[in-house]
């Protein structure tokens, strides 16, 4: 369950750094809002398994 | 004359300026005339080529002169997106940022094709920053406002576009749609936008936004205004690597055919939760219309949207990651703070994203070998206001500017072709959108419908009531 383990609090604090991102309080809040946002996306996405053959679309055609 | 030209189509001006009953510099006059008295109120337009308009139409008349064949859009008006390369223009993308960028040397290949057919290109138009939006908000220019209803929200990215084409400024703009860019805007103001499949239309000269999701394409106050600025556009373009060889056929010599034997089925679950019952009733009206009872499901649709999301997320972030660094003060707060989110979200996550669109590519597919067009929403509710951050959906208190595109992001996802349709009701001032979706490649089938259905009355794209 990502929303329980994902913590974006300290995805901030370890990552704004790590990319050279200095952020104003209220920004560091709004990325925090955004992120949490994301982990949800990514609850519902990842909540069924993929096989491990699927190939990925990174480069997409229709 | 030229007035009430130019508050029709795009269509019916070539056919006057060919005829000779008009000159375009006529048009091109009013047109600018227009954008004078109209803009300060729209929001619509961030720049205005007025020399470059006027030295156009003035060509278009003097090949008539001579003879010359004019083409289908002859001396008709048309703007673009300002994330469209206007030579001499800088590309602002909806950004401060990026007005510190030289001026294009050359047009993007879409103005170039729209020229060749007689089109004259009268300016650049508001966005949302570096197309990061669903609103037609901007902090650097002020927002595009619905020319519906100004204290409402033209939808975005592609704000101005709408604002220009629904505000009665031109027949046709060009927006581009990542998430729903085209379709959100129409669906607000009251339009008929294109997103055309992935890989049709040449995206060489914009500025990029999420590369493996980015579309471009037309927004008009009727559909064979669409189709004939689409097949304008048509055509191999080397310079945008994810151009697919796909053989293109024009769909407006088709569009009379009529829609006799299609098989269109609306999209039931996801596309019939979160939605207000004005959402519900434009479809509900488009379905009976067609007589489509049958309601298919389109699988993983939830799971598509999102897998759009974080893709845009982390896309757009690499892209914007060292203006991240250097500029962060000079971008929009809103805008800023997704992308540098964006960049935190773990690379598991958007490989998944990638790994279920193929999937949910191949399941659609399946599909459509029963069904020949499905429709959906376009947007969850009718334009909000300007200043509304925040909107109810399924009971549920959700931010407007990440959710307006619940309906549009999925289909995008995997580059379908959409028709978006204006519906009205009797007494509400604004309209609401129905998506027309066809298989890859099948725009002339989602044009198809959107024609006969603008034919029998059923949508309809009227240029607002401003003077």
């Amino acid at each position: 369950m990502i929303a329980k383990t994902f913590d974006p609090e300290g995805v901030v604090n370890a990552m704004a750094p790590l990319l050279g991102l200095t952020l104003t309080a209220d920004s560091r809040a709004q990325t925090i809002v955004h992120l949490r946002i994301a982990a949800e996306q990514a609850e519902k996405l990842l909540s069924v398994p993929l096989d491990d053959q699927q190939e990925p679309a990174p480069v997409f055609t229709a | 004359m030229s007035a009430a030209l130019v508050d029709g189509t795009a269509e019916a001006i070539a056919g006057a300026v060919r005829s000779g009953a008009v000159s375009a510099r006529e048009i091109a006059q009013e047109t600018l005339n227009r954008i004078e008295a109209r803009n300060g109120a729209l929001g619509a337009f961030t720049e205005v080529t007025v020399k470059r308009a006027l030295a156009k139409a003035d060509a278009i008349d003097t090949a008539r002169v001579r003879g010359e064949n004019l083409g289908p859009l002859a001396g008709a008006p048309f703007a673009v997106k300002n994330l469209f390369d206007v030579e001499g223009l800088t590309t602002r993308a909806g950004s401060k940022i990026n007005r510190d960028h030289p001026p294009a040397k050359a047009d993007a290949t879409m103005i170039t094709r729209l020229e060749a057919a007689g089109g004259v290109l009268v300016g650049a138009l508001n966005m949302g920053e570096y197309a990061y939006d669903f609103t037609g908000r901007n902090v650097h220019d002020g927002p595009s406002r619905n020319p519906h209803d100004l204290e409402h929200m033209t939808g975005g990215s592609s704000g101005g576009s709408a604002a220009a084409v629904a505000g009665g400024l031109v027949p046709v703009a060009l927006g581009s749609d990542t998430n729903g860019s085209i379709r959100v805007p129409s669906s607000f103001c009251g339009l008929f936008g294109l997103k055309p499949t992935y890989g049709r239309l040449s995206r060489a000269g914009t500025f990029p936004f999420v590369a493996s999701l980015d579309h471009v394409g037309p927004l008009a106050r009727s559909a064979g205004d669409l189709a004939l600025s689409y097949d304008s556009m048509l055509g191999r373009d080397d310079r945008d690597p994810a151009q697919a060889d796909e053989p293109a056929a024009a769909a407006s010599p088709t569009l009379d055919v009529g829609i006799a034997g299609l098989r269109i089925a609306r999209l039931g679950g996801y596309f019939a939760r979160s939605a207000d019952p004005s959402a519900i009733s434009a479809v509900n009206t488009i379905a009976r219309a067609l007589k489509a009872d049958r309601v298919v499901e389109l699988t993983g649709a939830d799971r598509a949207r999102s897998a759009a999301y974080l893709i845009t997320m982390v896309e757009g972030a690499a892209l914007h990651l060292a203006r991240l660094r250097e500029r962060a003060q000079d971008f929009d707060p809103e805008v800023r703070d997704r992308l540098i989110a964006g960049a935190m979200v773990p690379g598991a996550w958007s490989a998944q994203a990638q790994k279920f669109r193929r999937q949910f590519h191949a399941a659609t597919l399946a599909l459509f070998r029963d069904v020949d067009i499905l429709l959906a929403p376009a947007t969850p509710c009718r334009a909000p206001r300007l200043e509304q951050t925040t909107f109810v959906l399924d009971g549920r208190e959700m931010l407007v500017r990440p959710n307006i595109g619940l309906f549009t992001q999925p289909i995008s996802f995997i580059g379908l072709p959409v028709v978006a349709a204006p519906v009205w009701t009797e007494g509400e001032k604004l309209p609401i959108g129905v998506q027309i979706i066809a298989a890859p490649w099948r725009e002339d089938l989602a044009l198809r419908v959107a024609w006969a259905l603008e034919r029998d009355g059923v949508v309809r794209a009227p240029a607002a009531g401003l003077s």
